[in-house]
């Protein structure tokens, strides 16, 4: 094959080689296969191992949740309130467990987010009923320690009354629930059993409470403590006006007001014997709640006020900070009016959940530090024991440039560079006369094949300048190549020895040539036989 | 020496180049095609071609793989005689196609082509999840669980694979359980007797085997070749499969590679 040929089928190979590898050059694939898919399926291999939750424990967990509510009820009516405090802590770090998964594997607008939420009302009102059952069994023993005391016979009555309409109150909300949270369960082949019995159980004891009432106070007048709510329901942020009066009492009189057991108002009566109070709808859960008062051993009767769920809007603006972190501001709205204290999440990626919360003008901002890439951010807001609805922001991405690079690979690299440019230089400066020879020696160049002396002249040349020229003329002359450094050339032409040592020394140890000296160079160089 | 160095460098890059220049031509990136040896082919699928439906031996197993093609009544006529001579059909379609043929061979069994995505999965991809085996077939044997890739529900017939309870039909394709989208558990293969109906073809394409260690192993099966999207469009591919499976071809082809170099070493010893 000619030689020709052969080189212009190889550069043309390579030349196709290159221009096949430009083209797919910036292909992130040529590097790294990542998220592979087509409209049929995906390369399993590229996709990311990532699970968005332990989904498995979904369903058993549901039905522990269920067995549990039956336990509980049950434990509950046998009065057996040791176990009744074990099973409702077992009950309670079930349900944070439930309801950390549903926020983890973002379910909270489904079914299994209805179940959750239905769940914590259970779990209110069977916390509740613990509390009311150990309550009126103390009352009964009361009852029977009073009676003769008329009093607080009445006083202890009035309570008993109090309590059995809470309890009432409470198995209606409770019985209310079952349906829905029965229908959930049985899509997932969930065994509702235990909890339908946790009905039956607490329809006992509510009914208890009843017969008891019917023993000791059927007869009873109405307590003297009037109650009045107004209205009857509300959303987050609406008031209700608690009020009331009592006949006998003295002006300036406190009246102790309980919503759901808690102590929430203390106002006084007024000299009419009236009290009155308003109560705001903040983070309580929807549903109905219970309310009465209570001043001198006297009880009020129950009444109840209904929390309505609310609809939320969620915003989510980002503003870049720096490089990698990212500011997500929003605001939580229900209707027009700001939800404060109120827990926000923000998913990041689908994945990383970090918590926030309103302030008082139901704001929140968050810095959060990404590494490099586009990242996608959303807000979300869950309920969260607020009588408001799931509401999540618009879905935002930002993209995180990442760390500047550190400069310390920069400045060794300057250093490097400078380093080597000081090098050369000083290279450059020792080896001038040879890197740019004056044009006498080019001149000479054609002498040194001849083997002719050549005509030196060393002008007004710098003394080892002047060195370095009759060295190379000599070193011509003598035709040793120009690679020989003078200690191969003082080896080579013995007899030239001390030209060469003495060069060297001027070369590299730095002397400087006299005048008398360099004229006896110069006539070595040209070969005078007079020089030595 | 120095020319002859070049020319055997010349010879081997241009050696590489045909090699290349052949895997290229004979390759193809088509779903499924058995030609196809990227992660979306099936020619490291253990199988057999089959290009006719007539004659199919009797107790042998059938896949139609992911058809494209009709089947006509006589093609029907066929499989029906096969699966009365106790033949076994693997259908696997997740795009609906296969739903006429099913309904020629009288099965109630259907496929429903979807968005089937799970919460019950260890891939960030929500359509690419484990399903469980809730039936007894050969084709499950000894397996627990399986990878899909993007099934279809399969309804009708006695479910052999089931997916999680946590399981929806995307049908705004966001990834997420929205409004009017329910979790529910499905099935994603059924069988009627010796009819079997996966609605997940991705199951034997070279990426997913290796996933699924013991599904299809051992498990000798004849592919539909006419209509099962195994083929290709490739020109090159099909003339060379069509001069292998031609023995006049080959010898054509074998004579003219040979006569030109009979010829010339047949002037080089005048």
């Amino acid at each position: 094959m000619r030689p020709r040929a052969s080189q212009t089928i190889l550069v043309a190979a390579a030349l196709a080689a290159l221009i096949i590898l430009a083209a797919h050059a910036t292909t992130p694939v040529l590097y790294t296969a990542e998220n592979i898919s087509t409209a049929a399926h995906a390369d399993p291999a590229t996709i990311q191992k990532r699970s968005p939750g332990d989904a498995a424990a979904v369903v058993p967990l549901m039905d522990e949740l269920l067995g549990e509510t039956g336990t509980l009820a049950l434990t509950i009516k046998l009065k057996d309130y040791e176990s009744a405090e074990r099973d409702l802590a077992r009950y309670t770090e079930l349900s944070g467990r439930f309801d950390r998964l549903v926020v983890k594997l973002d379910v909270s607008g489904t079914d299994i987010g209805e179940f959750q939420r239905k769940n914590q009302e259970n779990l209110d009102s069977l916390t509740t009923l613990l509390d009311d059952s150990r309550r009126f069994d103390d009352l009964q023993r009361l009852e029977v320690e009073v009676r003769g005391d008329d009093d607080r016979h009445m006083a202890v009555v009035y309570e008993g009354e109090a309590l059995r309409q809470k309890m009432r109150e409470g198995f209606s909300a409770y019985a209310k629930r079952e349906p829905t949270v029965t229908g959930i369960a049985q899509n997932y082949d969930v065994d509702t059993a235990p909890y339908q019995e946790s009905v039956e159980h607490f329809a006992e004891v509510a009914d208890a409470a009843d017969d008891w009432r019917e023993k000791t106070g059927g007869g009873t007048p109405p307590s003297p403590l009037s109650i009045t709510l107004t209205p009857v329901e509300g959303y987050y942020g609406d008031t209700i006006r608690i009020a009331g009066t009592y006949a006998g009492g003295l002006p300036g009189t406190p009246v102790e007001v309980y919503v759901d057991s808690r102590l929430t108002e203390t106002p006084t009566l007024d000299d009419e014997g009236r009290y009155a109070c308003s109560y705001r709808i903040g983070r309580v859960l929807a549903g109905p709640h219970l309310v009465y008062t209570t001043t001198n051993g006297l009880y009020s009767e129950v009444r109840t006020f209904e929390a309505l769920s609310g609809n939320t809007t969620l915003t989510l603006a980002l503003a870049e900070v720096n490089q990698t972190t990212v500011a997500c501001t929003g605001e939580l709205r229900t209707g027009n009016r700001p939800v404060t204290g109120a827990p926000v999440l923000l998913r990041v990626d689908a994945a990383t959940l970090i918590g926030t919360g309103t302030d008082n003008n139901g704001t929140y901002r968050e810095e959060i530090t990404l590494p490099a890439g586009e990242h996608t951010i959303r807000a979300e807001f869950h309920g969260a024991g607020f009588p408001l609805n799931y509401s999540e922001s618009e879905a935002r991405t930002f993209h995180a440039r990442g760390e500047a690079p550190s400069p310390l690979p920069i400045i060794a690299a300057l250093g490097a560079l400078l380093g080597a440019g000081w090098y050369l230089r000083r290279r450059h400066q020792r080896e001038v006369p040879e890197r740019a020879p004056p044009e006498t020696v080019r001149e000479e160049e054609p002498l040194v094949e001849e083997r002719e002396i050549p005509p030196v002249e060393v002008g007004d040349l710098p003394p080892r300048d002047a060195a370095t020229l009759l060295f190379r003329t000599l070193r011509a002359r003598l035709g040793i190549p120009e690679t020989k450094t003078p200690r191969d050339c003082a080896r080579l032409a013995p007899d030239h020895a001390r030209f060469f040592e003495r060069y060297e020394m001027i070369r590299y140890a730095g002397v400087l040539p006299t005048e008398e000296e360099l004229q006896w160079m110069k006539k070595e160089a040209r070969g005078d036989e007079h020089a030595a | 020496m120095s020319m002859q160095r070049e020319a055997w460098a010349v010879l081997i890059l241009l050696l590489i180049a045909a090699g290349a220049v052949y895997a290229h031509a004979t390759t193809t990136t088509e779903e499924y095609s058995r030609h196809n040896t990227g992660w979306n082919g099936t020619s490291t699928l253990a199988a057999e071609e089959i290009h006719t439906l007539a004659g199919l031996p009797a107790g042998a197993t059938l896949l139609i793989l992911a058809p494209d093609k009709p089947f006509t009544q006589e093609e029907v006529g066929y499989l029906l005689a096969f699966l009365d001579g106790g033949g076994k059909i693997i259908l696997a379609d997740k795009d609906g196609a296969a739903n006429t043929l099913l309904a020629d061979l009288g099965s109630r069994i259907r496929i429903q082509p979807g968005n089937l995505s799970s919460l019950d999965r260890d891939h960030a991809d929500p359509r690419l999840f484990r399903v469980r085996v809730t039936g007894n077939a050969t084709l499950v044997a000894g397996i627990e669980t399986l990878l899909v890739n993007h099934p279809a529900e399969v309804t009708g017939g006695e479910p052999l694979l089931e997916t999680s309870p946590l399981t929806w039909d995307d049908t705004d394709g966001d990834g997420r359980v929205s409004a009017g989208e329910t979790f529910g558990r499905r099935a994603v293969c059924a069988k009627e007797s010796n009819l079997t109906v996966l609605g997940d073809p991705s199951l034997f394409i070279n990426a997913m085997l290796p996933e699924n260690p013991g599904f299809i192993e051992n498990h000798p099966v004849l592919i539909d070749a006419v209509h099962s999207r195994t083929g290709t469009t490739n020109p090159v591919i099909n003339t060379l499969t069509w001069i292998r499976e031609t023995p006049p071809a080959g010898a054509a082809i074998a004579a003219l590679a040979i006569l030109p170099v009979a010829y010339l070493f047949g002037r080089k010893r005048e």
